[in-house]
């Protein structure tokens, strides 16, 4: 685990000292999406690492990586592809169907992505910045619990931003659909019960919604907040689960690199169930954790 | 080595990459240079600093629709065989991330003779200062559209300091109007 963070440090440092100029299609916020889009020809390419932790039980930490590159079609469409990471440790916390044994899977490779977005509206130009993106995904382990797990996931969202103050000051709203099919493989060893480790198929319906500010404080440097509903829904029980997290943001674009940092804590949750012997009861812990935090860096060429 | 101490390795490399990013400031001109440039002719120039009053501030807002952020207007009066020939205003917008320093000259009608870039800051989005963009003020009065994507073109990649430009000219058009005439 150590080595390989170490790898992608030393691998975004690299970049940092190599990386040419081009126009930067910054991302202001962790997990918001603007609505502008990168001109025509240019490239991007983006790490981002979310650290995930605490459920209020036993140890729980993850990361996510997700490494993309980004292509200027036109200057309206911009596509991506994403190679997606993930390491999980998960010790003292079984939740029957979500995690069913401790784990330390370390970073792994955990599927690809690729999306599209296109921009109706430039939030410098038409006063209002209106866009769409969508995206689909494989994926080949368990984002809860580190097992194995095949899913195939579609998103379509609604980005809108404008912006105030001679677009010193950003607002975005997103909204969100998230389609899930997946299928929890066996595990090797294990002597599960269906209770314990479902591998019958199942399709799940996520509603998402974001908004967020950020705001230039100084040359290069825009600080702001953020904040995400995310929600799940599936036949059997209806709304499955429910959390909002906020928090706070900070930006640095410099030539031809740039950086967002986001924390984002949950703030109040819910659903169907809570895990057995779960005591803060106000948040959705089984899926969600009660921190999280994401780091993203671009380099442009 | 504990979790958080590895996430303190995200800071500890951003940190010192943006401690010693350099500062991307480009000067094609001074204020004198960018006086030839734009009134070649002139012997010349009378300072004219102008201090906005709310009032006037109101009135430039509301003619040019652009915000005044500052209410020092730092103008200049060409004079060309003893008489006025034209007005060299000097000012700053933003980019992206930091100010352009620019000066636009108007003619004695009030319409532009042309537009130079002094101090160009930003990292990116420098085709605003190519010749055959910054020429598509020219012969721009008070009143005019001076809307991107309208009559003036947009630059794919430079769109805020395209739209931070234009606005501005518009809103030394609207002040040219409302304080100067």
């Amino acid at each position: 685990m150590m080595s390989k963070l170490n790898k992608v440090m030393m691998l975004g440092t690299v970049f940092m000292a190599t990386a040419g100029t081009a126009q930067a299609d910054e991302a202001l916020f962790g997990y918001l999406r603007g609505a502008e889009t990168l001109p025509k020809g240019a490239n991007e390419v983006v790490q981002h690492l979310t650290r995930r932790w605490d459920k209020g039980m036993g140890e729980y930490t993850a990361y996510d990586s997700k490494t993309e590159l980004e292509h200027g079609f036109t200057d309206r469409f911009t596509g991506a592809a994403y190679l997606l990471g993930q390491a999980v440790k998960s010790q003292g916390l079984q939740i029957d169907g979500y995690i069913p044994a401790d784990i330390n899977t370390g970073m792994q490779l955990s599927g690809v992505e690729l999306s599209a977005k296109y921009n109706f509206l430039s939030p410098a130009k038409d006063d209002f910045g209106l866009a769409a993106y969508v995206s689909g995904a494989y994926k080949r382990l368990d984002r809860t619990s580190g097992q194995k797990k095949d899913a195939y996931q579609v998103e379509a969202w609604l980005l809108a931003q404008k912006n105030f103050l001679d677009d010193q000051l950003v607002w975005v709203g997103n909204v969100g659909l998230e389609s899930t099919y997946a299928v929890r493989l066996p595990i090797a060893g294990a002597n599960l019960t269906e209770e314990q480790w479902p591998t019958t198929p199942e399709m799940e319906i996520g509603i998402l919604a974001g908004t967020g500010l950020s705001y230039r404080v100084a040359p290069n440097w825009f600080v702001g907040a953020e904040m995400m509903y995310d929600s799940e829904y599936e036949t059997q029980v209806g709304r499955e689960r429910w959390s909002v997290q906020a928090g706070p943001n900070v930006h640095y674009g410099a030539k031809d690199w740039w950086f967002t940092a986001t924390w984002l804590p949950q703030l109040a949750g819910g659903g169907f169930e809570t895990y057995p012997g779960q005591t803060d009861t106000s948040l959705h812990l089984i899926e969600k954790t009660k921190q999280e935090f994401r780091v993203k860096v671009g380099f442009n060429f | 080595m504990s979790n958080y101490d590895r996430w303190l390795m995200v800071p500890a490399l951003i940190i010192p990459a943006v401690a010693s990013a350099p500062a991307y400031a480009v000067q094609y001109m001074n204020v004198e240079q960018a006086q030839k440039v734009l009134f070649p002719a002139a012997e010349g120039f009378e300072a004219r600093t102008i201090q906005l009053t709310a009032e006037q501030k109101s009135a430039i807002e509301a003619s040019s629709g652009v915000r005044v952020r500052v209410a020092e207007i730092k103008a200049w009066r060409a004079i060309q065989g003893g008489k006025p020939s034209g007005w060299f205003l000097l000012d700053e917008v933003y980019g992206k991330h930091e100010f352009i320093t620019y000066a636009v000259a108007l003619g004695m009608d009030g319409a532009v003779k042309g537009v130079e870039i002094l101090d160009y800051r930003e990292t990116h989005g420098s085709e605003v200062n190519n010749a055959k963009w910054r020429a598509q003020f020219t012969g721009k009065k008070a009143g005019d559209t001076l809307k991107l994507d309208e009559d003036i073109k947009n630059i794919s990649g430079a769109t805020l300091s395209c739209k931070h430009l234009t606005d501005g000219v518009k809103r030394l058009l609207a002040t040219y109007a409302t304080v100067l005439k």
